[in-house]
């Protein structure tokens, strides 16, 4: 056989593909389009579902969320102050992928420059794998490729999925702190003062809060020896005195009281199952 | 089918003017509806004239017979039967000889494109301009009223939720975080920071309590609802990706590309009014005493200063 | 044909098959119909081929409660979360079309991913098909574009601010960016404009690209053919002689042996 070079293969080939389909495939319908229909029915009954158990669980108002979430948020405020933006599940990785470019130069990778990579290297993707092996185990490239995509893709969306930052004065979380954190009830004002004061902001508290800016997890910093009430409400109150040139001082917003609050919440919180 | 012209007695009338008299006999008589009923009688009286004449003429068929020669035409034998479930019938491709027949004519061709792309063109450019440019005028608005400066106690941040354009409702709510900071050389000083983080727009929060969440101020008798609320921050925190600000708005931790933006105020009859917002640099110094590097308002997300502002030369008309 | 039909019978069916071959002789309509439902597929396409029309679906329960939806919401700041609320809880069935196209929207974007993975562990984006594949893209891109206009409808919370994080993501980008950004938002601030303006897109100019785009997309199929499995001994990557000599593993196990006989062993070359 003469030596093609290699689109006259491809041609060969697709024309061989095609003379196989007439000889030996079986018509559309009923055959394949039988399948295609079950598939559609299970697509439509999918959705009613979802709508149903949407509509049947949440209640009338936005504070009555059900198993998939409320039926509306409260009214757009472009003057709130409270509310914490979230994108619908399908932008999850996006969402996330901005959380971790946290340096200001870094911020147009992603929002532009990884999105439009990915974008052109889909587009692009009939060019760059030109052979005509089709067989999953004889392509290493793609299925690397592949499974890295959604790797990538999945712990994406589950991190921008779970990414919690609570509100001040929740009080269903702080509920929850002291539930499993076993604090004492003089550690709940301080508790409060810690989600009204936006220390979340950067650290993490039982799984709430942002972890990405470097500061420390605090559920279990009572646990660390050699502190106590004082020292934590003094290191609050001006964390320059500890060399900590990061971190707000609170010694001008936090009354004396305040302080001492915070302490006490601080030095109560032995992580779960360490407590009192 | 219709049969083949020659081979039948046309049935058709002769061609005949009455009905154009007798269609506007009727077009008068509705008209007259409208108008009164003299244009009634007048329609009337046209569509019976009319209509008289026309249906004389119909009949004059039927009781002469016309002395006409019946048309007769050479018909063109097909040159190949046109299957009907070949579909196409009637698209055929003009062949060789066709095209020699009719060489292509370049003037006709170039009027064609021409033509087409005149039409797109006039189409097209007007359409194209109203979707955008719309988006780059305007943008004005008037200062905003926000209270008496009484109101505002020294040295104290307030939250102060007000409307952009009052007479556009809540969608144009903003707010701002307020500290009057004295005075300074015998003027008021005040620090306004918008809320708006300039990473990518989220509501940043203060770090710190809101105190006496009950109490909002109303900016009664005047066109713009203000809320007041104090609160004292040790800094501004975004609850999307995690910007950090200190009190001046300087970027502290995370993604935020510059500080705080901020709104122009001024002092009328004891009041305070916000005006225009800018985009900050950076600001060094404290409150009366701050040094504000002061642009042009930009969107979040764009660098104003360093390296990367190369990446944004220019700014759409706001 | 064994026996003669009664005249009845024969009547009854010149009666149907008149305005079909009427619509055929004036459109050939039919004949492409059957074309397209009588057109040969390979013989072991199964379920996963399924999801390209999957989406379809999806997309066409988005067109239909979309349409609908349209009739009774009202795009203004002003009205738009009344609109939504009053669809949602107090119009009869209003709940069932909304939630419908709300999680219908969800479906819709996990289908074309899945879809788009299908074609691509299949290796169906190589040649002839590599043009269907970047209208894939391309319809993915929209899909996903029409999904963030329609976020912004219910002028809730969450969507106004998830609106105001998409558009200032796209003023971060280089040079026109923020012209992007304020054409996207129709003025210098989200306002009145910038819903109507999304409700255009979301309405007519996005979903008349994407019928459009999914038009050429099926006539690429039809035309080239839908992709036999990479495992088929039709065409699949390798020239005959490769295929075994006998039959490919399967045949037996699962299904009845090949019937094509010698004509599927590979031996004519």
């Amino acid at each position: 056989m003469a030596v093609r070079s290699p689109l006259e293969q491809r041609r060969a080939q697709h024309q061989r593909y095609k003379e196989d389909v007439q000889r030996t495939g079986k018509p559309f319908y009923p055959w394949a389009m039988f399948h295609d229909t079950v598939m559609s029915l299970v697509v439509v009954s999918v959705i009613v579902a979802l709508a149903c158990i949407w509509y049947f669980t949440s209640g009338e108002s936005p504070g009555e969320p059900g198993l998939l979430g409320p039926r509306f948020t409260s009214e757009a405020d472009p003057g709130t102050t409270s509310f914490i933006p979230r994108p619908d599940w399908y932008f999850y990785f996006l969402f996330y992928l901005l959380r971790i470019f946290k340096w200001p130069e870094s911020v147009i990778l992603g929002t532009v420059g990884i999105p439009t990579i990915l974008l052109l290297l889909m587009l692009a993707l009939p060019f760059l794998d030109v052979r005509r092996e089709r067989r999953l185990l004889r392509r290493p490239v793609a299925v690397v490729a592949a499974i890295l995509v959604v790797l990538s893709m999945g712990i994406l969306t589950y991190k921008g999925a779970t990414t919690e930052e609570s509100l001040g004065g929740d009080e269903a979380l702080i509920e929850e702190w002291m539930e499993a954190n076993n604090l004492p009830e003089e550690a709940r004002a301080g508790a409060v003062l810690y989600a009204e004061t936006g220390c979340q902001q950067c650290h993490l508290y039982l799984g709430a809060g942002s972890a990405n800016l470097g500061a420390p997890e605090l559920t279990a910093i009572g646990a660390e020896g050699g502190k106590g009430v004082d020292y934590f409400a003094r290191y609050i109150g001006n964390p320059r005195q500890f060399g900590n040139t990061v971190m707000p001082i609170y010694g001008e917003s936090l009354s004396e009281e305040n302080l001492r609050q915070m302490g006490i919440f601080l030095d109560a919180s032995k992580g779960p199952g360490g407590g009192g | 089918m219709e049969p083949p012209a020659g081979q039948h007695r046309p049935h058709a009338p002769p061609p005949s003017l009455w009905p154009v008299g007798f269609a506007v006999g009727i077009a008068v008589l509705l008209t007259g509806v409208i108008l009164g009923w003299v244009v009634v009688a007048i329609g009337a009286l046209l569509t019976a004239i009319f209509g008289f004449l026309w249906v004389r003429d119909v009949t004059g068929g039927l009781r002469t017979v016309p002395d006409v020669e019946p048309e007769r035409r050479e018909v063109a034998p097909p040159a190949a039967p046109i299957r009907a479930d070949e579909g196409g019938a009637g698209m055929v491709a003009s062949s060789e000889s066709e095209i020699e027949r009719f060489p292509r004519s370049k003037f006709l061709e170039g009027a064609t494109l021409g033509l087409g792309a005149a039409i797109g063109g006039v189409v097209t450019a007007p359409v194209l301009g109203f979707a955008v440019l719309p988006a780059f005028r305007g943008g004005e608005h008037e200062e905003v009223d926000v209270g008496a400066v009484d109101d505002f106690p020294e040295k104290e941040w307030m939250i102060t939720t007000f409307r952009l354009d009052p007479d556009l409702g809540d969608v144009t709510a903003r707010t701002a975080y307020v500290r009057n900071n004295g005075m300074l050389d015998g003027r008021p000083s005040f620090t306004i920071v918008s809320n708006r983080c300039v990473h990518l727009g989220c509501p940043v929060q203060p770090n710190g309590p809101a105190e006496d969440k009950g109490t909002q101020f109303d900016n009664k008798g005047r066109p713009n609802q203000v809320i007041r609320v104090p609160t004292k921050p040790a800094g501004f925190g975004c609850p999307c990706h995690g910007g950090q600000y200190d009190t001046e708005g300087n970027p502290t931790a995370g993604p935020p590309v510059r500080a705080l933006d901020r709104f122009e105020f001024s002092i009328r009859g004891g009041r305070l009014f916000i005006g225009k917002p800018y985009s900050v640099g950076g600001v060094r110094g404290e409150a009366a005493d701050a040094v504000i590097r002061r642009y042009d308002h930009v969107l979040p997300g764009v660098h104003v200063e360093g390296p990367s502002a190369l990446m944004y030369p220019l700014e759409p008309p706001r | 044909m064994p026996r003669a039909k009664s005249a009845r019978r024969q009547q009854i069916e010149r009666a149907v098959l008149y305005p079909l071959d009427w619509l055929e002789e004036r459109s050939g309509l039919i004949g492409g119909v059957k074309y397209f439902i009588f057109r040969k597929v390979p013989q072991d396409i199964g379920w996963p081929q399924t999801l390209g029309s999957a989406t379809l679906t999806a997309f066409i329960v988005q067109a239909v409660t979309g349409a609908i939806l349209a009739m009774y919401y009202k795009p203004h700041p002003e009205t738009a979360y009344e609109s939504i609320r009053y669809i949602t809880n107090d119009l009869t069935l209003g709940w069932l079309v909304r939630g419908m196209h709300r999680w219908g929207a969800s479906v819709f974007i996990i289908l074309m991913f899945f879809h788009m993975a299908r074609v691509f562990l299949y290796g169906a984006y190589k040649y002839p098909r590599e043009l269907n594949w970047i209208i894939g893209v391309l319809l993915l891109a929209l899909g996903m574009f029409e999904g963030f206009t329609g976020y912004l409808l219910p002028w809730d919370q969450t969507s106004y601010w998830a609106s105001v994080v998409g558009i200032n993501i796209n003023g971060t980008a280089p040079f026109l960016g923020p012209f992007l950004a304020q054409f996207l938002q129709g003025g210098a601030e989200i306002g009145a404009d910038t819903i109507s303006r999304f409700y255009a897109l979301h309405m007519l100019l996005l979903p008349g690209a994407l019928f459009a785009l999914i038009g050429l997309h099926l006539y690429l199929v039809i035309r080239l053919g839908v992709t036999s499995p990479p495992w088929s001994p039709e065409a699949a990557g390798r020239d005959r002689a490769e295929v075994a000599p006998t039959t490919n593993g399967r045949a037996g196990l699962v299904r009845p042996g090949s019937r094509g006989g010698l004509t599927r062993t590979g031996v004519r070359k």
